[in-house]
């Protein structure tokens, strides 16, 4: 654990992250206070997936230099991942409830074709499509999570990486590999329901008697564990030759290729690792969000990741945490209603409608006058105390 | 002999013309009542000659008066024998309306008025002669309405009346309605086979819509299952249970439904026989609790078959045994398979040509689609293209081009004058917001190409949000004028819309007006200048900040005209341009960066290759997309600086 002693920002990061942790469940329903309500204990917790998320981001872009405009696809994939676990379990038990009632028990053939019926009726299938296989396991779900958004960055990067496709070009193909995928679960043949995508997602099957308190709590550590996990992994990785070898190829591709390094094997593997990482936050983060639909994975997500790198600052892995976890607290907190309207005479300032502006007028800021982002106020903090 | 014969028909001619400006003056109740008897009792083998002679008058007023005859509203006044019609049956007196103008003539008890009945026959017979009236309507909208009734409801009686009138209609809509009519009722009355093939045969290469209907019927089939074949039936085809159209457990459900074999039982049935027969927690000898696989409730039932308690089911042999013992058959309607063969070939003739045209079509479509995506990209073809910078508010520009012509539009009532205004406006808007753009954002970040991505991102959903503020979320009407509202239409397969050809146009007047302007001017060469050497074209005494600012608004500019002919088919709301920057920077990239002709070859093949997709899949557009999109990413793989690729120099790196 030398990473500990080497990397301050690691300490600093697990301390802020650990007191963070306690003293949301010191304030939560559940095992504390009630200061914070359920609802914004999953918020807190959807946050740290976002984190999560842009840590990933971070590491593609900030440290290997590969603009991605198509890493909230592989979130989403983890999400329906753990969706289709999720919604099988809750949806049998509800009917083998309901057909428990009958003179003659049910065979697993009748479960299996009326929870089919239940979950796709809404589509207007009664049958089980392929990709729901796995969707009575637990562990095959847990597995595809991380097999299957990993399988698409491994064959993606493989692909775009091997023809040499790079910069904005690159951008522009993961973007258009983003809109391909929410298209095509926008249809409503192709097996996740369409466009009312996955449903019901906070009921965990099993733990119908714990409360939505508890179980948002349990979310919440299981958030913060796996970011401050990431954190970790994220440091030692950048820290050792490794890191320095796709700081390498951020900063200038030919020459390290020149120097005898296999470039595109490098970047393959941090894109497909930051695949999966992404696949993972989104299984996090759905079931505390509690519905996923393809518009989730709209191009547009993937563009949000990107820039709350670039306001946190990227090339630092803290920067792309406060990024993440600014930008989308201010953003639930201005659109959910809540920030009081600013009286201007007979102009009234709401928020809901004017934080989008807002927002885009700060993103040109950040990038204008701030290039190392939020990030950078640290840097100045950081000199300060040392001189 | 001649001279008689010409004085005679010349004479005979005279009178014709001369009937009707007479019966003009006289009125209708005059001219009924020279027919009075005839009308008042008819008989069905008299009343035509009375018909005859009512329809050589060719009075306006005749059609009312046959159809009420027909449907028996007409009545007679016992008094005078006078032709009325009554206001309300049920009404005490009766109030008695003139046949002509329709005021009243006077009142009369239920018994002094006498109601005109024909008899089916007659009723034929006026019908026939009000076909005939309406056939020969002045208004083609009539005629046509009456051809519709025909084919409707087509009797053997109008065979002669549609033989005339092909010979004398002059409208070709009518006449190729006409031309199909007259077939179908051959077809459908003739005695002779031969002139119902022949009738069938008239229709060959005919791709109307209502020529396939009229094969289609001849060729109308049911299905059946018999032990043998029957010897006089005109079989389509013979089909074998379990296999293309007719799926073994469908075989079998005609079996049973046909009283032929016993039923099976299915799951569901088989649970409610067992939850009838539980006796003591046991069914069959068999635990309830133990009835959850379906082993167990096929020896519960099997025991409740033996004794006497259910139905036995047959096995799969058994199913096998009588769907082997029986013929499955569709069979035609219609009795002759000589007619049926003919049908069958001239069809096949009718659908290929149909196929092709259909080809065309599609062809057509993917061009204009290709027109669009071509439109939508033009302007990036040049801000990303020639200049390398990724302006994320190119859907915004569209936008805002679209707004511009609904504004214009409230302001300026015609339609046509507005899009004219619009089109001009729109560009000097968008070129003023992109020059004003390039000079406050992105000629800092020239040299950060990336991050030019997230600034424009941000002016993005900015500019959205504003838009949304000012017009609110839903669509605004863009409505283009009434000579681009149409469609050309060709035949019963191929039609385009006129936008989609102003569109096409549009789209061929911006390439050359760009490739000219690119290649052929003095401001070309310097943009093409700058971008490639910006030191170089600065120490040749051109200056790079003002070309770059032109450039960057002459693309802006492209993107809001192409934006109101956009807005002109496609919803005008505020994030309309986020459906559009995607697949603009696709075209772009595809086409290959850098120079405009690549943008055409590009959008061209994206178009295309979404409507060939869509080609197999009609009804299934996002699918459609996706598989172009997923196209797209395979083909960067193996070209990723796109169709036309710069070489040399002008690649830059």
């Amino acid at each position: 654990m030398s990473i500990f002693t080497q990397n301050r920002s690691v300490r600093i990061f697990i301390g802020i992250l650990v007191l963070f942790t306690l003293g949301v469940t010191v304030m939560s329903e559940a095992y504390g206070t009630g200061a914070i309500s359920v609802s914004f204990t999953k918020v807190l917790g959807m946050t740290l997936c976002l984190c999560l998320a842009a840590l990933a981001m971070d590491l593609v872009w900030g440290y290997c230099g590969i603009l991605s405009l198509g890493h909230f696809a592989f979130f989403g994939l983890g999400g329906y991942g753990i969706g289709m676990w999720l919604m099988t379990a809750r949806t049998e038990a509800v009917v083998r409830a309901n057909l428990a009632g009958g003179v003659i028990p049910p065979t697993e053939a009748e479960v299996s074709q009326a929870t089919a019926l239940q979950i796709f009726s809404v589509v207007g299938a009664e049958d089980w499509p392929w990709m729901w296989a796995a969707s009575d396991s637990l562990f095959l779900s847990l597995v595809l999570i991380v097999a299957v958004p990993g399988l698409l960055a491994l064959v993606f990067g493989w692909l775009a990486f091997r023809s040499r496709v790079t910069g904005v070009y690159l951008s522009i193909l993961t973007q258009a590999m983003t809109l391909a995928l929410s298209l095509y679960l926008f249809q409503n043949d192709t097996g996740l329901r369409g466009n009312n995508g996955l449903s019901g997602l906070q009921n965990i099957p099993g733990a119908e008697a714990i409360g939505q308190d508890r179980i948002s709590i349990w979310f919440f550590w299981a958030s913060a564990v796996a970011l401050g996990l990431a954190y970790v992994a994220a440091a030692w990785l950048i820290s050792s030759k490794f890191g320095n070898i796709i700081r390498g190829i951020r900063d200038d591709e030919q020459r390290v290729r020149f120097l005898g390094y296999r470039v595109e094997s490098y970047k393959l593997f941090v894109f497909t690792l930051t695949g999966i990482l992404c696949g993972i936050a989104g299984a996090l983060y759905y079931p505390q969000a509690g519905i996923i639909n393809p518009d989730e994975i709209a191009p547009i997500a993937s563009i949000y990741l990107a820039v709350w790198v670039a306001i946190g600052g990227r090339g630092r892995l803290y920067g792309a945490v406060i990024g993440a976890a600014v930008v989308s607290l201010l953003s639930t907190y201005f659109t959910g209603g809540r920030a009081p309207d600013i009286a201007l005479g007979a102009f009234r300032i709401e928020w809901v409608d004017w934080w989008p502006v807002l927002l885009g007028l700060g993103f040109v800021l950040v990038t204008l006058f701030a290039p190392k982002g939020l990030g950078g106020l640290v840097d100045y903090v950081v000199r300060k105390d040392r001189a | 002999m001649h001279l008689l014969r010409r004085i005679a028909m010349s004479l005979a001619i005279s009178v014709f013309l001369m009937a009707p400006a007479h019966a003009q003056d006289a009125s209708l109740q005059d001219i009924l009542q020279t027919h009075a008897e005839e009308i008042a009792d008819p008989s069905r083998r008299t009343v035509g000659e009375t018909l005859d002679a009512l329809v050589a008058t060719g009075h306006p007023d005749l059609p009312e008066f046959l159809t009420r005859w027909q449907s028996r509203e007409a009545w007679q006044r016992d008094a005078d024998g006078l032709f009325v019609y009554i206001e309300d049956e049920d009404a005490d007196p009766l109030v008695l309306l003139d046949i002509s103008t329709g005021e009243t003539v006077g009142e009369a008890g239920s018994r002094e008025v006498t109601q005109l009945r024909p008899n089916g026959g007659v009723r034929r017979v006026i019908g026939g002669a009000l076909v005939q009236f309406q056939l020969g309507a002045e208004d083609p909208a009539a005629r046509l309405d009456a051809l519709e009734a025909i084919g409707n409801d087509p009797d053997e009686s109008h065979l002669p009346l549609i033989e005339a009138r092909l010979e004398v209609e002059e409208d070709p809509a009518i006449h190729a309605r006409l031309d199909v009519l007259l077939p179908a009722l051959l077809i459908a009355f003739a005695e002779d086979d031969a002139d119902r093939v022949a009738a069938i045969q008239t229709l060959d290469g005919n791709v109307s819509l209502d020529a396939r209907a009229t094969l289609n019927r001849v060729l109308a089939t049911r299905r059946f299952v018999g032990a043998e074949l029957p010897a006089d039936t005109n079989v389509a085809a013979i089909l074998s249970p379990g296999t293309g159209p007719l799926p073994r457990d469908e075989a079998y459900a005609m079996l049973v439904s046909a009283e032929l074999a016993p039923a099976r039982i299915s799951r569901e049935d088989q649970r409610a026989v067992l939850a009838a027969n539980v006796v003591e927690g046991r069914v069959g000898g068999v635990p309830v609790a133990t009835l959850n696989t379906e082993a167990a409730r096929d020896t519960a039932y099997a025991a409740l078959v033996a004794e006497g308690l259910a139905e036995p089911i047959p096995t799969e042999a058994d199913v096998d045994a009588a769907l082997a013992a029986h013929v499955f058959f569709d069979a035609y309607s219609e009795p002759s398979s000589i007619v049926t063969e003919a049908a069958r070939a001239t069809l096949d003739n009718i659908e290929t040509r149909v196929g092709a045209y259909r080809f065309f079509d599609l062809s057509l479509d993917g061009i204009s689609l290709a027109s669009i995506y071509f439109l939508a990209a033009i302007g990036l073809a040049i801000t990303f293209g020639v200049m390398g910078v990724i302006n994320m508010a190119h859907g915004e520009f569209i936008m805002i081009g679209a707004y511009t012509g609904y504004v214009v539009q409230t302001l300026i009532a015609d339609y046509t004058l507005s899009i004219a205004v619009a089109l001009p406006l729109a560009f000097l808007v968008t070129f003023a917001l992109g020059v004003l753009m390039e000079r406050s954002v992105i000629r800092w970040l020239y040299h950060r190409p990336l991050e030019t991505l997230l600034a424009t991102f941000g002016i993005s959903i900015a500019l959205q949000q504003i838009v949304r503020q000012i017009f609110g979320t839903q669509a605004r009407p863009f409505t283009p004028p009434d000579w681009l509202a149409g469609s050309v239409t060709i035949n019963d397969v191929i039609s385009i819309s006129s936008i989609r050809i102003a569109i096409f146009l549009l789209g061929v007047i911006f390439f050359i007006a760009l490739w000219l302007i690119l290649n052929r001017t003095r401001l070309g060469l310097e943009v093409r200048a700058v971008t490639q050497n910006p030191a170089m074209a600065a120490s040749m005494g051109i200056n790079p900040d003002r070309i770059n600012m032109l450039t960057f608004g002459l693309g802006s500019g492209i993107a809001g005209i192409a934006g109101v002919a956009i807005g002109l088919f496609a919803q005008v709301v505020p994030d309309m341009g986020s459906n559009y920057i995607v697949q603009s920077f696709m075209t772009v990239v595809v086409g290959g960066v850098g120079n405009v002709f690549g943008t055409l070859v590009g959008a061209s093949m994206i178009g295309g290759l979404q409507k060939s997709i869509e080609w197999f899949n009609p009804t299934n557009t996002l699918a459609a997309q996706t598989y172009m999109i997923l196209f797209v990413i395979l083909f960067i793989q193996f070209r990723p600086r796109g169709i036309i690729a710069l070489r040399g120099r002008a690649a830059g790196d």
